[in-house]
């Protein structure tokens, strides 16, 4: 019996060896296995919060490569509103241009035209008719009256002598102005278009002052045979500081006939 | 002591799993296959030891040897551009459910054994 028992105890001690190696390694697989797979649950815990630095390399780059595709969307897109806006402002400058430029043209045709009120130096000339009057110099002579040849003759004068607007009687002379007597039983009515006019006539000239004075008050000028004829002429010269202002045509301009040529 | 060993083992692998420091997402399907394949030996070694023809050696080196195998195969599967991690976690997995199978009938058989004994015995008593 004695003999036996360590017999009997040998192999327990070396059973148990065996088993605490075994142990140990099982143990160390478990810690192992346990230590990874705790690593894995906390990743994946963490991925929950789908925060972008633990996503994955694949979704990550589906991502990437959606927003590529939209950014390159987004950006023809934008180049293509760009090139909209230029094209649009470049018309919208070109339009300001031919608007201003329109704009310039149609001021200098209506002040050519006399559709504008306009103002400046120049000369007022105050025509005094004294027609049926003798003369003072001579009773005999019985002075003729102011007839609308007369005043278109000082009006070619004037604008010979470089007038650029012209009234009468603040008619407003144009191209188209038309002044004419009409006689009917021996009374005479000047008329400018359908404006009745009388003396005295005050002409008013916008031009170079001294241009048009030396006209005005030219030997040979018409203002001067008229005066020399009995009737009252007095010329005023003004001054830019001091315009003249000579009222817009209130008239209508129409053309029926003429048409522009292409 | 067995129990023991491997409730110590877990305990201080979670613990320390818990407090390690979280690895990138990119290399955490690395760690799932390894997982599996841990899991996988695991099971396996737990069937040869009900099969009484489990060998220690065998047990660590599959083990160790499949998660790191696993690890290498999901890294070359990447740079292949192909999902190889799928191939092996099929074959793991497959693996761990016969194995689980094995497991289940052995501890239903020994239950049903054990409750015939019980029958047996319950009727002995009974007769005396």
């Amino acid at each position: 019996m004695r003999i036996k028992m360590p017999q009997i105890k040998k192999p327990k001690i070396k059973m148990s060896k065996e088993k605490l190696v075994m142990n140990i390694t099982i143990g160390i697989a478990c810690f192992a296995l346990m230590l990874v797979m705790f690593m894995q649950f906390k990743v994946v815990n963490q991925t929950d919060i789908t925060s972008i630095e633990t996503m994955r390399e694949e979704d990550l780059r589906t991502e990437l490569a959606d927003w590529r595709e939209k950014y390159t969307e987004l950006t023809d897109r934008y180049n293509d509103v760009m090139t909209k806006i230029t094209e649009y402002q470049t018309e919208k400058e070109n339009d300001e241009k031919t608007a201003q430029l329109l704009q310039k043209d149609l001021e200098q045709l209506s002040l050519a035209l006399g559709t504008t009120n306009v103002k400046g130096e120049g000369v007022t000339i105050i025509l005094t008719d004294n027609g049926g009057n003798s003369l003072a110099d001579d009773e005999d002579v019985i002075i003729s009256k102011i007839t609308n040849y007369d005043l278109l003759l000082v009006l070619r004068e004037l604008y010979i002598a470089g007038a650029e607007a012209i009234s009468i009687n603040d008619n407003r002379i144009v191209a188209m102005t038309d002044i004419f007597l009409r006689e009917s039983n021996d009374i005479s009515i000047m008329q400018i278009d359908s404006q009745r006019i009388t003396s005295p006539y005050v002409i008013k000239a916008i031009g170079n002052k001294s241009y048009l004075e030396s006209a005005a008050n030219s030997k040979d000028g018409k203002l001067k045979q008229l005066q020399l004829a009995g009737h009252g002429v007095e010329v005023q010269t003004s001054s830019a500081s001091r315009p003249i202002t000579i009222g817009a045509y209130t008239g209508e301009i129409e053309t029926k006939y003429m048409k522009d040529k292409e | 002591m067995i129990v023991i060993a491997i409730i110590l083992g877990c305990t201080i692998g979670a613990i320390i799993g818990i407090n390690a420091p979280i690895i990138p997402y990119t290399y955490s399907t690395f760690l799932a296959i390894a997982v599996i394949a841990a899991l996988d030996s695991v099971f396996g070694g737990i069937t040869s030891v009900l099969k009484k023809n489990f060998d220690l050696t065998i047990f660590i080196t599959g083990f160790f040897c499949n998660s790191i195998l696993s690890i290498a195969l999901t890294y070359l599967g990447q740079r292949l551009n192909i999902d190889i991690y799928l191939a092996a976690l099929v074959v793991f997995v497959g693996r761990m459910f016969t194995n689980l199978t094995i497991i289940r009938r052995h501890y239903v058989d020994l239950w049903k054994r054990k409750m015939a004994e019980k029958a047996v015995n319950s009727k002995k008593v009974s007769k005396n």
